[in-house]
């Protein structure tokens, strides 16, 4: 029942998302009436489906009905949504319940030894998480583009007559080159604002000659620009803007943070102050933007997976007041900065950490999607590395000293915690969500773990490889790549290419956002990533060598793939090996990215400096982490094959859900017995036409495989009637008149049929000359 | 005599005051003088003759005098910023030396030291917080969360010893937060340990798959 109703609700699933997919975008209007035709429309479809392939009617009758209260519960909860978005958030929600359902269930009652079932477990819980962190990029994805209402939505805020507060510009800098700090000053120098002030904060920097020149640039600009060097600075960026807070004119009642290497539009002030005339904004946003973004594939994807963040991500927060502060570009109450003490100088995403704290204060944030300057992006694929080790480090800072402030009993133990349940929920999936890199690397673990094992003949089982274990995942992964696809093509307005490049452009950082969730949880202060230092090789070489890690890891994952399946050609290796080449693929890119930035870092002519601060961390010490981990766990996993796995079919094994095979869910199984995992008994004598069906046991054939089949025929191409797993013994009552190679014709366990099983699969306790053979 | 001290300075003080106000600076700085020896711990004093010294240097010796004893005091803190200002037209460099929770020290180009307030909230900081009351009793339901994601056996045991640990800490008259979250340490102890009986019990079976 649990398998088809899956089988049912990922019909539903892939029907309403392919609609969506269609439609989603272009249905511009909410209405309970459409949206309860399209709820019944996707549930009908799939039922139909269903009736001619793998349904039983009662059973479709029920979890129809279900699915129907279950589709109407989220239609009205999710009222400013189109229908194809409310309709598909349902039905993914569902499908992805029932599948958790159906793996714990295959986890609990599958027969494995207790070290098995303590990896199956942990496999369980990875696998959850992973797909709630997928349910959250689902709801983020359907709330910008199905969204038909919004509520927060502020194109342009209306000038407010007289209202001029003053704003303090600062602009921190950490080793800059001079010409880009000169075209930020004179860029602010030209911002259409009566009443604004410019504090250049220079931190750290070792140079004079670097420093200096930026006293002669401010004094020519006019008696509003003022410099500040900082030397020995604690704290780093914030340690400095701390400071300048203290140095800010007392009545400037705004605050704004801008990168030394952004150039302003000129109304960017007047524009966005008006936001600050009501007293309860506490600090506003809009995207970043770059102006070195053409030229080639990797500047452009690297572009648009910067665009992602302002067009997809941050207008679903704002929609709930939870955005984040990203710093530069954003402009933030003096008096609020001050009142929650400044910025913190632990975390070096201080400006994302700043807007957690100001939105627990109850205040409120803006996000106006619209860019006021542009800056540069990374120089190479390296640089990029650098950027997003800080990012998801500082973000994992965040989830640890603000992770009680996340939780549903927040309220309970500080009451002066104002967050509200959606903004927790943001702040903590963007914490969480960083995670879903290192669960991805666990995943290309265990697929390349258990295809090396399957080589060497010593096969690891931690769970059973059932038709839904591979279909549903794979449904899930060809869903969810469209669907990120179609949002990429959708919110940033770019062609299917591009859409891929970008795609791949979030996959290639996927091994450095690994370490910085490692390293963010056991390091206690702020460090950054040093790659391997340029030898005097070929910039190529360069370029390969930094990404070297993840090169290693993509050639491990295909060339055990393609090995796998050549030393063992089954539907389960070819399997395995789509899987681990797609898995190469995603870590293939990294390598790939950098040979591509090389254009863009000869196209950009300039040398990049060192702007990162903290406590340096190589690479390869960063990894170690990772290896001792890989290290340990293949030495578990080694540790399983010494443990006894069940010798029969034990008892809790009954428990397990029934699974249907492949031609039951294409619907090549007999229309009357296409509901069942086995054929009736009535049914046997049509599969061997001319059969002399004994009817008593001749043996007993016990399977020593991990799973085998019971196919209608005896020969491998034969479909399938049922799973038989390790350690079940099943009656032989004949076999067919191969001596050598012989399939037994066996009566399946719970009586509901016959069914050929191939004699190398099983252990055979009896003679075979006693087993008549069955024509 | 200390009352007479005390009365014998704020007459000083209101002496320098009025003398700066009727622009006899020099009167008023001799004045100061004498207030900043005789009371050398009132910011007051320190201030008045800050806005009477003629020199940047001396002015910003007097008012990081008078922030490192009153930090709040009123004014202080824009004549501060003006005189910093000042200096930093002429050499825009200031080196770290400490800081508390009132004010950093910094050190000028011109090596004078100089008291600057924090003017804002004290926040402490994240890696200097002192462990909680409650962390014994987190400590061990981490511990639980572990052993459940790790087949349950563990958490059995190890779930009721952190409720006894929420239980044991609430005798210590914790604050209100922390009496919240022992509470929520209790609730979510009690939901692991009957999560990890099933999950137990599935580990156990394996042991004896008859």
């Amino acid at each position: 029942m649990l398998v088809r109703a899956l089988y049912l609700s990922a019909l539903w699933f892939s029907l309403s998302l392919l609609s969506t997919l269609l439609l989603g975008s272009r249905l511009r209007q909410r209405d309970y009436t459409l949206s309860f035709l399209w709820l019944a429309g996707v549930i009908l479809i799939g039922n139909l489906v269903a009736i001619f392939t793998f349904g039983r009617l009662l059973e479709i009758f029920g979890v129809s009905l279900l699915a129907f209260l279950f589709g109407l519960y989220w239609i009205v909860r999710l009222q400013d949504w189109n229908a194809p978005g409310q309709v598909t958030w349902a039905m993914t929600l569902m499908t992805t319940g029932l599948f958790v359902m159906y793996t714990f269930l295959l986890t609990a009652f599958s027969p494995l030894n207790p070290l098995s079932f303590i990896f199956a477990l942990l496999f369980f819980f990875l696998e959850a998480i992973t797909l709630m962190l997928a349910l959250a990029h689902v709801h983020e994805s359907l709330d910008v583009v199905c969204r038909v209402e919004w509520h927060r939505l502020v194109e342009k805020l209306e000038p407010i007559p007289g209202y001029l507060p003053m704003v303090s510009l600062q602009v921190p800098a950490y080793n800059e080159p001079i010409e880009v700090v000169q075209k930020t000053l004179e860029s602010l120098a030209k911002l259409d604002y009566p009443n604004y002030e410019v504090l250049v904060v220079d931190n750290n920097t070792p140079l004079q000659e670097t420093w200096r020149p930026l006293e002669e640039i401010c004094r020519r600009l006019g008696s509003n620009f003022h410099c500040l060097h900082l030397d020995q600075w604690p704290g780093y960026k914030s340690g400095a803007l701390n400071f300048a807070l203290t140095q800010t004119d007392p009545r400037a009642e705004i605050i704004g943070i801008i990168d030394a290497d952004y150039e302003i539009q000129p109304d960017f002030l007047r524009e966005l102050v008006p936001a600050f005339a009501d007293p309860q904004v506490a600090f506003v946003q809009t995207p970043q933007d770059y102006s070195d973004s053409k030229g080639d594939v990797f500047s452009e994807s690297m572009y648009r997976g910067y665009k992602y963040f302002f067009e997809v991500t941050m207008p679903s927060r704002n929609e709930r007041n939870a955005i984040i502060f990203a710093g530069t570009m954003g402009l933030i109450r003096k008096s609020t900065l001050e009142e929650i003490g400044g910025w913190d100088e632990w975390c070096i995403t201080e400006d994302a950490e700043a807007s957690l704290r100001i939105l627990k204060k109850g205040y409120q944030s803006l996000f106006i999607n619209k860019p006021f300057g542009s800056g540069m992006m990374p120089i190479n694929f390296e640089g990029l590395k650098k950027q997003r080790f800080r990012w998801c480090f500082g973000g994992i800072q965040i989830l640890k000293k603000h992770w009680e402030a996340l939780m549903p009993w927040a309220h309970w133990v500080d009451p002066q915690n104002k967050l509200t349940l959606a903004q927790r929920y943001y702040y903590l999936i963007g914490g969480l969500g960083w995670f879903s890199d290192v669960f991805n690397l666990l995943f290309a673990f265990f697929l390349v773990i258990g295809a090396i094992f399957n080589l060497f003949s010593s096969p690891i089982k931690i769970r059973p490889l059932t038709d839904t274990v591979l279909i549903i995942p794979a449904v899930f992964l060809v869903l969810h790549i469209m669907r990120f696809l179609w949002v990429l093509r959708n919110r940033l307005r770019v062609s299917l290419g591009m859409a891929v490049a970008t795609m791949y452009n979030f996959f290639s950082l996927g091994w450095v956002v690994t370490l910085a969730c490692i390293q963010g949880l056991v390091q206690r202060e702020g460090v950054f990533l040093r790659t391997p230092k340029a030898s005097n090789s070929s910039k190529a070489w360069h370029a390969i060598q930094v990404t070297q890690w993840e090169t290693a890891i993509s050639i491990t994952s295909v060339l055990v793939g393609i090995l796998a399946f050549g030393f063992d050609r089954n539907w389960r290796t070819f399997t395995l090996c789509i899987l681990l080449i797609w898995q190469g693929s995603l870590y293939l890119a990294a390598p790939l990215y950098s040979l591509l930035s090389l254009k863009r870092e000869a196209a950009m002519g300039v040398v990049a400096r060192v702007t990162e601060q903290g406590k340096p961390m190589l690479e390869q010490l960063a990894a170690r982490w990772v290896m001792v981990f890989s290290m340990v766990l293949i030495g578990t996993f080694s540790l399983i094959r010494f443990l006894p796995s069940p010798t029969g079919f034990p008892d809790y094994a009954r428990f397990l859900p029934f699974d249907l095979s492949s031609e039951q869910i294409l619907g090549h199984q007999p229309a009357g017995t296409s509901f069942v995992t086995a054929p009736t008994a009535a049914q046997a004598p049509a599969i061997t036409a001319t059969a002399t069906i004994p009817s008593t046991a001749s043996g007993i054939a016990t399977i020593k495989v991990d799973s085998a089949n019971c196919r209608e025929k005896p020969r491998g191409g034969a479909d399938k009637v049922v799973f038989l797993y390790k350690g079940q013994q099943v009656e032989i009552l004949g076999r067919n008149d191969d001596p050598i190679n012989p399939w037994w014709y066996v009566k399946i366990p719970d009586g509901s049929g016959y069914c050929w099983v191939w004699s190398l699969t099983t252990t055979m306790n009896g003679k075979l000359e006693d087993i008549p053979i069955v024509k | 005599m200390q009352k007479k001290l005390q009365s014998e300075v704020s007459q000083l003080l209101e002496e320098v005051g009025q003398l700066t106000r009727q622009g006899e600076r020099e009167k008023a700085y001799q004045t100061s003088l004498q207030a900043t020896s005789l009371a050398p711990d009132e910011p007051r004093a320190w201030y008045l003759r800050a806005q009477a010294a003629s020199s940047t240097e001396e002015k910003l010796m007097c008012l990081s005098r008078a922030v490192s004893l009153d930090p709040n005091y009123p004014e202080l803190q824009s004549e501060l910023r003006s005189s910093i200002q000042a200096l930093l037209k002429q050499e825009p460099f200031l080196a770290y030396v400490h800081e508390n929770e009132e004010f950093y020290q910094v050190r000028s180009g011109r090596d004078l030291l100089i008291n600057v307030p924090k003017n804002r909230t004290f926040e402490t900081p994240y890696l200097k917080k002192k462990p909680e009351l409650t962390q014994p009793a987190f400590r061990w339901l981490n511990y639980s969360v572990l052993a459940l994601l790790l087949g349950g056996v563990g958490a059995v045991l190890l779930a009721p010893i952190a409720a006894f640990q929420a239980l044991r800490l609430q005798a210590a008259s914790p604050s209100r937060e922390d009496r919240m979250r022992l509470w929520i340490v209790l609730i979510l102890s009690m939901i692991i340990w009957l999560a990890a009986i099933p999950i137990s019990w599935l580990l156990l079976i394996r042991f004896y798959p008859s």
